[in-house]
């Protein structure tokens, strides 16, 4: 089952555990420079305001009536990073895991193919919550990501339009599958309270404080600058996975000026410049997971970013595209309580 | 307790702290005779048009759908709805009927998955 709350989408599976539940929230951040460099992590700038589509359905196209799910608005050209949290379960020290697919016009954001529902181990096209704390974009090589950008559908920027040759699709499409409960038990039994009270002075979860987790109507996500950012390996058993529960979610996203057609709301501020985000000494982050990283994929790694397929056809598709000087990067480390919080407000 | 009763207790009550709330200019307000909505509020005449207990929810700041319910009606979008597709609706209200509020809050606010 998947909620609403707060911009929030809250996943749960009551069927197969009362603790199997997490949250995505779609964070607003810095569009890094596409300018062949690479860059440690923005901070996130607050959630985009989502809503049902449902709630709508006088003025949201009918495709998007009949794909269900939610919306949110998104400027041409700005950027979004995903943000997982797991709800910590104190007696088991842990948060339930899942594995959660994700998807941008139906091309997997991890392997660069064609989405589809089942889980796939080889190659992982699937990240595993808690251990992937957030996806700030598309899995080009090891360690590295190129970031989520929002281009119009029919530009041919977009992932899914540079593989597919068509913008069929656009938007996020999200299918999340939780461990299975016996498996999950007999991994993170209940600790006693004697041991809870010692341990729990040494050790935090992960999770734990990163929570707080004339326009085309369609938008697409293009593959911006380049990004330092692991998408870790499954640290679990492919059959640990109960892929019989499975909750999805169509997250359609709408040009700012469709937005204010459909709603009849304004979206929220326009987001920031490299240079205004360098005047407001917003933090940059490191993040430091144990686990080992997947490969990357060869299919994504081969796609244009927008500032490269721009200037082939002789357009500035993304202005104030100006490199930037990182010099405040904060360290995060998965496994320590202070500090984790990546989340930053203006 | 009845739509009238509500209603006049609810004006009364403003009126306690506002003098506009007389029955007079709350008339005026929303479009009808003093008389009119005194036997209204004494149940004397059936609740006024949809239209009217809009204006008279949104004066008394007042829940429309409650008020409109009070007055035995249903919103002229919800019975849009409704009218599109009977069956489902029917089916659903009636299976919505006894269940808790936070069950049903819950089950409204579900995202609903589509065909792609």
């Amino acid at each position: 089952m998947i909620e609403l709350r707060e911009d929030s989408l809250h996943i749960s599976f009551p069927e197969v555990h009362p603790d199997a539940s997490m949250s995505v929230e779609f964070q607003r951040t810095l569009r890094i420079p596409d300018d062949g460099k690479t860059y440690p992590l923005p901070a996130g700038l607050g959630a985009f305001p989502c809503q049902h589509i449902d709630d709508h359905v006088q003025t949201v196209p009918t495709n998007w009536l009949k794909r269900g799910g939610i919306m949110l608005p998104m400027y041409q050209s700005e950027a979004m990073w995903i943000n997982f949290s797991g709800s910590y379960i104190s007696d088991r020290e842990t948060c339930y895991p899942f594995a959660m697919k994700i998807a941008a016009g139906k091309i997997n954001a991890v392997t660069g193919k064609q989405y589809k529902n089942k889980l796939k181990k080889a190659p992982q096209d699937y990240v595993v919550v808690p251990e992937q704390p957030w996806l700030d974009g598309y899995c080009v090589e090891r360690g590295l990501i190129r970031q989520f950008v929002a281009m119009p559908l029919g530009d041919g920027y977009s992932a899914e339009e540079q593989i597919t040759g068509e913008g069929e699709h656009g938007g996020l499409q999200i299918i999340v599958y939780p461990m299975k409960r016996e498996v999950f038990e007999q991994r993170f039994p209940k600790i006693q309270h004697q041991e809870l009270r010692d341990e729990s002075m040494l050790l935090h979860s992960p999770m734990q404080n990163v929570y707080s987790c004339d326009a085309t109507p369609d938008m697409g996500l293009a593959p911006g600058g380049r990004m330092k950012q692991e998408i870790y390996d499954d640290p679990f058993d492919f059959s640990d996975w109960d892929q019989a529960n499975a909750s999805r979610c169509f997250v359609h996203l709408a040009n700012s000026l469709v937005w204010r057609q459909i709603t009849g709301e304004d979206a929220p501020t326009v987001p920031p410049t490299s240079k205004e985000y360098a005047n407001s000494d917003l933090p940059w982050f490191d993040y430091y997971g144990e686990a080992t990283a997947v490969e990357g994929s060869k299919i994504l790694n081969n796609l244009k970013s927008v500032a490269t397929l721009g200037k082939q056809a002789g357009k500035n598709p993304l202005p104030e595209n100006q490199s930037v000087t990182v010099d405040d990067i904060q360290l995060i480390r998965s496994r320590l309580s202070e500090d984790e919080v990546r989340d930053s407000q203006f | 307790m009845s739509f009238g009763s509500h209603v006049r207790l609810s004006r009364e009550a403003r009126l306690k702290s506002d003098r506009s709330y007389s029955v007079r200019q709350v008339a005026a307000r929303i479009g009808v005779e003093p008389s009119y909505l005194s036997k209204v509020e004494r149940d004397e005449q059936p609740p006024p048009s949809e239209q009217k207990i809009r204006r008279l929810a949104e004066e008394l700041d007042e829940d429309v759908d409650v008020l409109l319910a009070m007055a035995g009606k249903v919103s002229e979008d919800l019975r849009h709805t409704i009218i599109k597709r009977p069956q489902l609706f029917a089916e659903m209200i009636r299976e919505l009927q006894d269940m808790p509020d936070h069950a049903v809050l819950r089950l409204v606010r579900e995202v609903r998955d589509g065909d792609w």
